[in-house]
């Protein structure tokens, strides 16, 4: 069997998972990083409010959480997650490798994501917080439509930079043990001798597989982008 | 001192994190000159100067760095038969004698993953360099060869430090977050800090205990790193902005 169809033969494996198993491989790291990133998002929103907010008792839990994720290996925190939430049922799941890694990437999703949009409320000029506060708009209002999607938009392309490299850094859940792209290439390899010819083909693969996915997820931000820039231009209430 | 921290426990952490702050002391300076290089490369005159770089910052930039270490220290190996692998990568007079010189062991898996650390890294800075080059003053860079400067002494001189000076900040985001890359290499039995910490938990069972020593490890090292970029910054912004 030459490179090419022992390639070809993983290719399911690598993209979709073991057949009769759940979804693994590539499908798997991008289902990971969707819903790290989008849970994470939120829980951003969060703690990048309570960063920019002028209170210290608001602002210091948000700042030291975001120094404490930030400041350890992201596989270190994987290992931790899992070791705390392998013994504990929570929500009524049980203690999975993929939930410990599911929480895991959600932390360090909403800790990356807190600083730009920290940066990005205190980016929004007063006289906009003013308008909508004349115009009769509760502080709580103010600060969900007008403030964060103004810091959002403000600091969308940073944040999007930063959903592509979590993607890519979804490859260390290979260490619990979570059949991703990156532990789907070991289970392919396996411990035979005689598949010693295959690690330089099948990793190829791997790295093509992600530089792909990666780049297209870049192009997709990018129009997404120019879309919400078309869109803020129209609603764009600074005095020209 | 706790139970489950015995002294042999603690001096075998100490050990990996020899090899975890050499790791990133190393990797750092080869980012940096991988990264200056890069950038530079993407502003040549040269059309496949140009070319080549920009597929090398593509690539090494959309490749998670695990991969990149699993590849250089797994998969290069296997492109030499294998009755000479050993003899070529493991058992041989380089090998032997750079763990006699630096006096901790230096395996080509750590060599390996200093490579590829250095070539992810290198990747990510030379982007951000790039947009620290073309802030340069023109005038800059015509007085210095006015004075006589060749292409090399400009380039070390004056468009290398002007580039990392414009682009510290998120220099220093990269090269911390690099040393937090560090512990990938674990992956590939590089004897560092968290592979250290692994054994550790093999040995006594007691996972909680030492992940969350060695993450205070590793925020002291960050805290300790991020004031040392900041210097380093104060020392670069030093006379200038006047």
């Amino acid at each position: 069997m030459d490179d090419v169809t022992f390639i070809w033969r993983s290719l399911p494996e690598l993209l979709i998972g073991f057949p009769g198993h759940r979804p693994g491989g590539m499908l798997l790291s991008i289902l990971l990083a969707g819903v790290s990133v989008s849970v994470g998002g939120v829980l951003a929103a969060g703690f990048g409010t309570m960063s920019a907010s002028g209170q210290r008792a608001l602002r210091l839990p948000a700042t030291a959480f975001v120094w404490i994720i930030r400041g350890v290996p992201l596989i270190l925190l994987l290992l931790l997650v899992h070791n705390i939430s392998s013994s504990a049922a929570l929500l009524g799941t049980e203690g999975t490798p993929t939930r410990s890694a599911l929480i895991a990437l959600t932390l360090y999703s909403a800790a990356y994501f807190a600083d730009p949009i920290r940066a990005g409320l205190q980016s929004v000029p007063p006289q906009l917080i003013e308008d909508a506060t004349l115009l009769g708009s509760s502080r709580s209002h103010t600060l969900t439509y007008v403030r964060l999607p103004f810091a959002i938009r403000s600091m969308f392309p940073g944040l999007t930079t930063q959903a592509v490299t979590i993607f890519k850094d979804t490859s260390v859940v290979v260490v619990i043990g979570v059949a991703d792209l990156t532990t789907n290439a070991q289970l392919v390899l396996g411990a035979d001798v005689a598949n010693s010819d295959r690690w330089i083909p099948l990793y190829l693969t791997v790295g093509a597989l992600y530089f792909i996915a990666a780049l297209v997820l870049t192009k997709l931000a990018s129009a997404w982008e120019l879309r919400l820039i078309g869109r803020r231009s129209s609603l764009d209430v600074r005095p020209a | 001192m706790a139970n489950w921290l015995t002294r042999e426990a603690l001096e075998r952490l100490v050990d990996g994190l020899v090899v975890t702050v050499g790791l990133t002391i190393v990797t750092t300076f080869g980012a940096l000159l991988l990264g200056g290089i890069l950038a530079s490369g993407r502003r040549s005159r040269s059309r496949a100067i140009r070319r080549a770089s920009g597929a090398f910052v593509d690539v090494f930039r959309n490749v998670p760095a695990l991969v990149l270490i699993i590849f250089f220290a797994f998969a290069v190996p296997t492109t030499v038969p294998q009755s000479d692998r050993a003899a070529v990568f493991f058992d041989n007079w380089l090998w032997n004698n750079l763990d006699g010189l630096t006096g901790v062991p230096i395996p080509y898996y750590a060599v390996a993953a200093a490579a590829a650390l250095i070539a992810n890294a290198g990747a990510h800075l030379g982007e951000v360099i790039r947009g620290g080059l073309s802030t340069i003053p023109a005038e800059e860079i015509e007085s210095a060869r006015l004075l006589g400067a060749g292409r090399f002494r400009l380039w070390w001189s004056v468009a290398f430090p002007g580039a990392l000076r414009s682009s510290f900040p998120a220099v220093s985001s990269r090269l911390i977050h690099n040393m937090k890359n560090t512990a990938l290499a674990s992956f590939v039995a590089v004897p560092e800090l968290f592979h250290s910490m692994q054994g550790e938990i093999t040995r006594s069972f007691r996972a909680t205990e030492f992940l969350a020593l060695v993450a205070l490890i590793y925020l002291g090292l960050a805290a300790a790193f991020s004031m040392t970029l900041q210097r380093v910054e104060t020392h670069l912004l030093r006379g200038r902005r006047g």
